[in-house]
């Protein structure tokens, strides 16, 4: 059984007991209680977003086999019809994306074709940086749009990380936030208080004394740590909790990002207060989706792995009634180009489909296929501006002002349930 | 699981022994005097532990006890001006530097030459000023590079803001980190003269876009071309501007002079230092660091201001007390210092640049937010661990500290002892009676084999540097 933020706090200290007798109690154990229960209608929904490093080749994943031009472009690279997993007439997921047509039966899973942006830059760096920043315009602009995210939601009294990074390289620049210090996590370990050697048993001595009261201090700061004291040690015990349950997740396939979503899984189980989890498949440097020669197989590998470990994340939030909390979305620095470049591989593209999944989206198929014919500098050209799906999801799913981090209003997209 | 609210004992005592009441605060000429210790407000070990924290990055047991033997003026005499050998100290590091091949080598060098440096302060305000000037290697991707900008940095730390300046509007580091390392005449861009107006001078609402503009096209003709700033004459924009009402024909030393004859800037500097040096929960009043913002306007001698701030009452009032949240490095590098020990740097650089200060990676050019910034319930459990390791004999950190050995070389026999100590060193004592209490009791031993009070005292000091208190400057 498992308990949201709200009913922990309520169970652990006992809200009725303890504002009954509110008077004789250290206002900062009132406020997080009263926080709680008037957070009430208050969102406590989930970002998951997964950086596909290099480049996808977006015109192989989701693949439009009715259509003459990909046959006629693609020599050696293009894919069996009869072995997609078709989703209409025209296009058809990656033959190896078996789990990703079982989501978008289930309903769980949306893709939004031709995403991109005016003037796609086809550098890794400045692209990757676009996606990041979100601000084309501006390419030296210094924070990322998760990183202003979590800043534009932070208030004095904030206890909780409002963003992380889940992985092992080097926190991707999309976090870069001016103000919050946006925490990187390796292992569930890294939100676990460890205790010194010998200690004997149960809470350590740091978590006793963190409880007493400071009736001497007077300095505003004295209560603040103390209150993120109390908060960051029932977090840890929340998390060490989840991880000990560990047997119950459910079944993960043994690939890296499979790992790092039950790693996520579990702390939206823990119900940390994290709202918005970045994660990354295809590794730091230029990244593995970057195929320029012999493209197929190592294409094929990272598409398996992606539609098998999000799958796998999906079912496991779905056991415990989560997955109405979760919006996943995927994006890649650019698409490739249409046609290949002789050596069994693609160069550097423009749009690509971006995938969402989760419990409450609208519809499967969010815009049209782009055309194969009327290109953008050899890659496909992009009918809706990525910020628009960034706008969607921070507006209409994490319930942040999409103005205040994009600097500006765009068109969101009715996709989701809400 | 149910937190178990305790009730204090006994009355609420009076806080910070010693410390001046608020309400003469508001008065510049009392605030801004030197600090003399008398009946009401004496000097004494919360105070000296106050200074330290600081001027610079906590004490040792000695240095606690010395302060108080040659009070608090005599104390800031030395911070300010050190008897040791700092310039033999800091050129021998300045080697190691020059020999270091990456960024993440100088970061360990940084924090060896913070933990072990004579002159503390000087780091502290080339901490201030690596903040101030928020130039990351993230873009630079030069370490020698990066090693001349916090050079520079260090060389003016307690020195001339207005060389200080200079050198920054010049340094190539700077320029490649804000994009300002092509100034084309035909396309000047305001990579530079914007964050130079607003996150280095004046501030928002002292300029206009204009302004941003015309300084702009001053600083046409200066380059950075593989990693050397190079002048090329005829990409500069030799026509008139406009700057902050002045007219001529400006150059790039001009836009430093012109930014530099504003009254915003000397109070955007004063303001600033306050927030570092004294108190960040409330923003002085304007006649408070008025007479501040009026010398230091007139030479620009970052000394002088510090030395001014450090001896005043203010800085020695309740209103300074305990009213900054340590950084990462303060925090860690407090209680490496307090234990007189030496940890590896390459572990600590990385440990703290997951609690959020990545030294020679600020996030923006703004630098570091801090404040309560620092804190959430991420790098809280982040910096328990980060003192688990450093304080538990074993793992990365080995057992370069070792609270035991320093509490029976300060003449303590007891675990208990030991744990007095403790409070002493790190917290000057100043804690709720309650949990004192409680603090000593985790020094109890269960067994009377030595490895076990080590170990209790291992435990003890890692219960005094998880305290709230205790992430407090």
């Amino acid at each position: 059984m498992f308990y949201t933020r709200r009913d922990f706090l309520k169970t652990a200290l006992g809200t009725s007991a303890l504002l009954s007798f509110a008077p004789a109690v250290p206002s900062f154990l009132i406020r997080p209680v009263m926080a709680a229960t008037s957070r009430r209608d208050d969102r406590d929904t989930v970002l998951v977003v997964i950086q596909l490093s290099g480049g996808n080749d977006g015109l192989n994943t989701v693949v439009p086999h009715g259509d003459d031009e990909y046959a006629r472009n693609r020599p050696t690279l293009r894919l069996p019809s009869k072995e997609l997993h078709k989703i209409d007439s025209l296009i058809g997921l990656h033959p190896r994306m078996e789990a990703f047509m079982r989501l978008y039966k289930d309903g769980h899973l949306s893709i939004v074709q031709g995403v991109g942006y005016p003037n796609s830059d086809r550098s890794h760096e400045g692209a990757m940086r676009i996606w990041h920043t979100a601000d084309p315009d501006r390419p030296s602009r210094q924070t990322g749009w998760l990183g202003r995210a979590a800043d534009s939601i932070w208030d004095p009294n904030t206890t909780n990380a409002p963003a992380a990074f889940v992985g092992s390289i080097a926190q991707p620049f999309g976090l870069n936030a001016e103000k919050v210090v946006v925490p990187s996590i390796r292992a569930l370990g890294d939100l676990v208080a460890h205790q010194m050697p010998g200690h004997s048993s149960g809470r350590s001595e740091a978590e006793h004394v963190a409880k007493l009261p400071r009736a001497n201090q007077d300095s505003p700061l004295v209560r603040f740590l103390q209150r993120c004291t109390l908060d960051a040690y029932a977090d840890s015990q929340r998390v060490e909790a989840v991880a000990k349950t560990a047997a119950n997740t459910g079944e993960y396939p043994p690939f890296g990002l499979a790992g790092t979503l039950r790693t996520v899984a579990q702390l939206i189980r823990a119900d940390i207060g994290i709202r918005i989890f970045f994660t990354e498949l295809g590794g730091s440097g230029i990244g593995g989706f970057d195929n320029h020669a012999n493209q197929l197989g190592n294409h094929c590998a990272l598409l398996h792995q992606l539609s098998e470990s999000i799958a796998a994340f999906v079912h496991d939030l779905k056991r415990n009634e989560l997955l109405n909390r979760v919006l996943l979305m995927t994006f890649s620095e650019f698409g490739r180009t249409v046609k290949e470049n002789g050596r069994r591989g693609t160069n550097h593209g423009a749009a690509a489909p971006i995938f969402l999944a989760g419990g409450k989206l609208k519809t499967g198929l969010v815009g049209s296929h782009p055309s194969l014919n009327d290109l953008d500098n050899g890659g496909l050209k992009f009918h809706t501006d990525f910020r628009r799906v960034y706008a969607t999801a921070l507006d209409q799913w994490l319930g942040f002002d999409s103005r205040v981090v994009l600097g500006g209003e765009f068109k969101q997209l009715d996709i989701l349930n809400v | 699981m149910a937190v178990k609210i305790q009730e204090p004992h006994g009355q609420r005592q009076s806080g910070h022994a010693g410390l001046a009441a608020t309400e003469k605060l508001t008065e510049p000429g009392w605030a801004w005097a030197a600090y003399r210790p008398d009946a009401q407000r004496p000097w004494n070990l919360a105070q000296a532990g106050h200074l330290y924290r600081r001027a610079a990055f906590g004490a040792s047991w000695e240095q606690l006890q010395q302060a108080l033997a040659d009070g608090p003026q005599q104390t800031i005499d030395k911070l300010l001006r050190p008897q040791a050998d700092t310039a033999a100290f800091n050129r021998a590091l300045d080697e190691y530097e020059t020999a270091a091949a990456s960024v993440g080598a100088l970061r360990a060098w940084w924090l060896r030459r913070i933990i072990q440096t004579p002159h503390p302060l000087l780091e502290k305000m080339t901490l201030f000023w690596h903040s101030h000037f928020g130039t990351s290697g993230a873009e630079v991707n030069n370490a020698q590079l990066m090693r001349q900008h916090v050079q520079l940095l260090r060389s003016q730390a307690l020195n001339s803001f207005r060389r200080l300046l200079e050198g920054i509007s010049r340094d190539p580091a700077v320029l490649i980190w804000l994009g300002a390392d092509t100034n084309r005449k035909a396309a000047p861009n305001d990579n530079l003269a914007r964050p130079l107006m607003e996150a280095f001078t004046l501030g928002p609402g002292h300029y206009t876009e204009k302004d941003v503009r015309e300084a702009a096209r001053a600083f046409t003709g200066w380059y950075v071309l593989r990693g050397r700033l190079r002048y090329i004459p005829r990409e500069h924009d030799g026509n008139v501007k406009h700057i902050l009402g002045q007219k001529g024909k400006f150059t790039a030393d001009d836009v430093v002079r012109i930014v530099l004859e504003q009254p915003a800037t000397a109070r955007t500097l004063v303001r600033k230092l306050y927030r570092w040096l004294i108190c960040e929960t409330e923003e002085p009043d304007e006649k408070l660091t008025a007479p501040l913002v009026e010398s230091f306007a007139e030479d620009y001698d970052v000394l002088k201001l510090v030395e001014r701030m450090l001896r005043s009452n203010v800085f020695f009032s309740e209103a300074a007390y305990r009213r900054r949240v340590k950084c990462p490095v303060e925090f860690a590098v407090g209680i490496v210092r307090g234990l007189e020990g030496v940890v590896s740097t390459t572990q600590l650089g990385q440990d703290l640049a997951d609690l959020g200060q990545n030294l020679y990676h600020p996030p923006t050019v703004k630098g570091w937010a801090g404040g309560r910034h620092w804190i959430n319930s991420a790098t809280l459990v982040g910096r328990h661990n980060l003192t688990v390791a450093l304080l538990r004999g074993s793992g990365p950190y080995g057992d370069k500290l070792n609270p035991w050995a320093i509490a029976k070389k300060h003449g303590c026999s007891t675990p208990k002892s030991a744990a007095r100590l403790l409070l002493d060193l790190f917290l000057q004592d100043n804690l709720d009676p309650d949990v004192r209490d409680a603090v000593l009791k985790t020094s109890q031993t269960s067994g009377d084999a030595s490895s076990d009070t080590e170990e209790a005292v291992r435990r003890c000091a890692h219960t005094v540097v998880t305290l709230s208190e205790f992430h407090l400057a």
